[in-house]
């Protein structure tokens, strides 16, 4: 198996619109929660959520949007795009610019994307609504390019005219988890060089607030403790939108580029729960498989491990099977992993936050700390045999493990391994 | 036919009301104010002499902004595609517009042959007025062109040409090899001017042949078209061999039994010569013959050029 490496990331999320302000808040535990305004009504129950700064997406004619002045994007283009898919190709220009990939390196038959993100509810909802009223043939002609689940991969791969293997991956929260680890196949099986792999949702009204309906979401008003994972007291999670584009590497590649390394994609491993459309498994079995099958993939003991960056979302039920799958992989590891979900921080970026924690993991290994799990006042009970860190850890972390899970109990585990 | 263009059927005026005005200024907030002003007059009215104003509004509004110059002095043969960097789906954007602003239903088939703003322009009207749209532009092969053409190699002087209801293009090459070259000059090949006159002279005999011209269910005979005066024929331009010259016609008038063309020759960007007026005589073909060219209009309306090359080889 061929190695793959993390050479180049992307970020726009709820805690910085690049890799420095990212970081930054990581370390010092700064979360991206405000009151939002379109929740503030009386019908709506749920009050806090994490926007993207700097942005303005919330009409539905992308020539109104604004971004930051350093990203210019033509009419052209746009067009296609739903609010995510401008988040995702900032992302992406940073992430190229980060690896210093000229156009040749992005657009070769060696270099593929896979993306995920649920579509654009708010875009698609805004041109059914156009179909119904105005007639079939008033549809907006690039309104299913924007707005359908894929819109981030056929818009990306068009624009940066990547030539080599590209999809979408659909497993709800487990999305961007399995593009990276798919993502990572192509390059260890010899298949590609190179793979940008992509997360990135909406994460505004339409993209949030139907988890409301599930009971998912944190009513809570104060925006500082809304989301907190492995408290006694979370009440659910807090969306947030944006994007995150990670530029995976062979060794090759990496030689002949001389390209700088922030940490080594050692392998990952998946598993499904066979259980509940929506609620994982109280015992976290698909889970502790999917880490077994990690850690077998890349010939790891649990006690390699010294980080895990969980999926944990601060809902009551999905924290603690992930608690429960965490403490029988690790429960009687004499040197136990420090454990935090930066989702405390982010909030829950559904099809987003895989690739989104992983490039956390990739910040995490290079500049050498571990960020800690806020907003923990009491520790759930049933987290005693965990390291759950409550403050960020000045230390380099030699093997990290990212945990994600989406609806129907899909499950994927990725482990990262110190490359410096 | 003059009857159906004195009484247009296909258009209705719908009350105007604050709403649909609302409507249509929230659909025209990125066209000019003048946009707006000349589609609030065209609904309130019909009268449709406002909707070049409209049309040149809605595409403006989609070309981007550095190609925006080229629409404000823009004649009817600027190429939406090609000119504008305008491509099918911003075509689909516009026509929705359109549709939205005119209150109209334009279907796939009539957008096809949509080429230039000139086509745009009188396919609105022709719409609007519940009149039979006009033939789109006619795009032929140099072999079509010479089926057609009373004139013959080694004197012919069109490479492949595009015809539609204003005018004719049309392409040659000098390739050298032409036989009066090598007397003009000696040593030193330069196309005489009277070609240059004769070459827009063809082209408007192009124009003739398959132009639309006349009545209906008359047809001008190949045997019959003359040159007889021209006007104002300037050349700026020497053309030599490998300069490829792009020729364009324009009738300014047409009345049995003179046709009047203004007619303008360039290379590449520049002017290489032009003609104020050149008139030719023309007379119907005594019985209603069906074109000499074999070609069944439906092919022609709808054949991509290269298509219409393998029907017609």
């Amino acid at each position: 198996m061929r190695k793959v490496y993390i050479t180049g990331v992307g970020f726009i999320t709820s805690i910085g619109n690049d890799a420095a302000r990212v970081s930054e808040s990581l370390r010092e535990m700064r979360h991206g929660m405000v009151l939002y305004p379109p929740f503030q009504k009386a019908d709506v129950p749920v009050k806090v959520a994490a926007p993207i700064r700097d942005f303005q997406t919330d009409t539905t004619e992308a020539e109104d949007w604004v971004f930051p002045a350093r990203y210019s994007l033509r009419r052209e283009l746009l067009r296609g795009m739903a609010p995510h898919g401008v988040y995702a190709y900032c992302a992406m220009q940073q992430a190229v610019e980060d690896a210093k990939l000229t156009d040749a390196d992005c657009s070769n038959p060696d270099t593929g994307l896979y993306a995920a993100s649920g579509g654009s509810p708010f875009l698609l909802g805004y041109y059914l609504e156009k179909m119904r009223r105005h007639g079939v043939m008033r549809c907006q002609p690039l309104g299913v390019v924007a707005s359908i689940s894929g819109t981030v991969n056929f818009n990306l791969v068009s624009h940066f005219k990547i030539k080599g293997a590209s999809t979408g991956f659909s497993s709800a929260c487990a999305s961007s988890a399995h593009a990276l680890g798919f993502a990572c196949d192509e390059i260890m099986l010899g298949r590609q060089q190179r793979m940008f792999v992509v997360g990135a949702e909406d994460g505004n009204t339409e993209s949030i607030l139907p988890f409301a309906g599930m009971r998912a979401l944190s009513v809570q008003t104060d925006p500082s403790i809304a989301s907190r994972p492995f408290d006694l007291a979370r009440d659910g999670f807090v969306g947030t939108g944006g994007a995150t584009v990670l530029v995976l590497e062979s060794e090759a590649e990496v030689e002949r580029r001389g390209a700088k390394i922030y940490c080594e994609v050692a392998g990952w491993g998946q598993a499904s729960d066979g259980h509940n459309v929506a609620i994982s498994h109280p015992e976290g079995t698909g889970l502790r498989v999917a880490i077994t099958n990690a850690l077998k993939a890349t010939d790891l003991p649990p006690e390699a491990v010294d980080y895990v960056n969980a999926h944990a979302t601060s809902t009551p039920i999905g924290d603690l099977s992930e608690i429960r799958a965490l403490k029988t992989i690790f429960g009687n590891s004499p040197t136990r992993p420090a454990v935090s979900s930066t989702k405390a921080l982010t909030g829950h970026g559904l099809s987003l936050a895989g690739a989104m924690e992983a490039g956390f993991c990739a910040l995490a290994m290079r500049e050498g700390f571990m960020p800690g799990s806020a907003h923990i006042t009491r520790l759930d009970p049933a987290c005693t045999g965990l390291n759950i860190i409550r403050a960020t850890l000045p230390h380099r972390p030699g093997i990290v493990l990212s945990n994600s899970s989406g609806f129907g109990g899909a499950n994927v585990a990725v482990i990262f391994r110190n490359a410096l | 036919m003059a009857q159906a263009a004195n009484s247009p059927s296909g258009f209705q005026l719908k009350p105007f009301t604050p709403e649909e005005d609302a409507n249509l200024r929230e659909a025209l907030k990125r066209c000019s104010a003048a946009t707006y002003e000349s589609a609030a007059q065209f609904r309130k009215t019909g009268n449709t002499e406002h909707l070049p104003a409209i049309v040149l509004g809605v595409i403006e509004r989609y070309v981007e902004p550095d190609l925006r110059a080229k629409l404000k002095d823009a004649d009817d043969d600027l190429r939406i595609i090609e000119d504008l960097g305008i491509d099918s789906l911003t075509m689909m954007e516009i026509v929705i517009l359109v549709e939205d602003v005119l209150q109209m239903t334009i279907n796939n088939e009539e957008l096809r042959h949509l080429r230039t703003v000139g086509d745009v322009k009188t396919f609105l009207d022709c719409k609007v007025r519940g009149l039979p749209l006009p033939q789109p532009t006619k795009f032929l092969p140099i072999e079509q062109i010479a089926s057609i053409m009373p004139i013959q190699a080694p004197f012919l002087f069109l490479g492949e040409a595009s015809v539609n209801a204003h005018g004719a293009n049309a392409k040659y090459k000098i390739s050298g090899q032409e036989f009066f070259l090598q007397g003009h000059f000696k040593g030193n090949p330069v196309l005489p001017a009277s070609i240059m006159l004769e070459a827009l002279g063809q082209l408007a005999v192009l124009f003739l042949l398959e132009g639309q011209v006349g009545e209906a269910g008359k047809s001008v005979d190949p045997k019959m078209i003359f040159f007889t005066s021209c006007e104002g024929v300037r050349c700026h331009r020497v053309c030599r061999p490998g300069d490829v010259l792009s020729l364009s016609i324009k009738p300014k008038r047409l009345k049995l039994p003179l046709a009047t063309f203004e007619g303008q020759i360039r290379v590449g960007q520049e002017k290489a010569a032009i003609a104020e007026e050149i008139t030719l005589t023309f007379a119907y073909a005594e019985e209603i013959v069906p074109p000499v060219v074999a070609v069944a209009p439906t092919v022609a309306v709808s054949a991509p050029a290269e298509q219409q090359a393998v029907v017609n080889a």
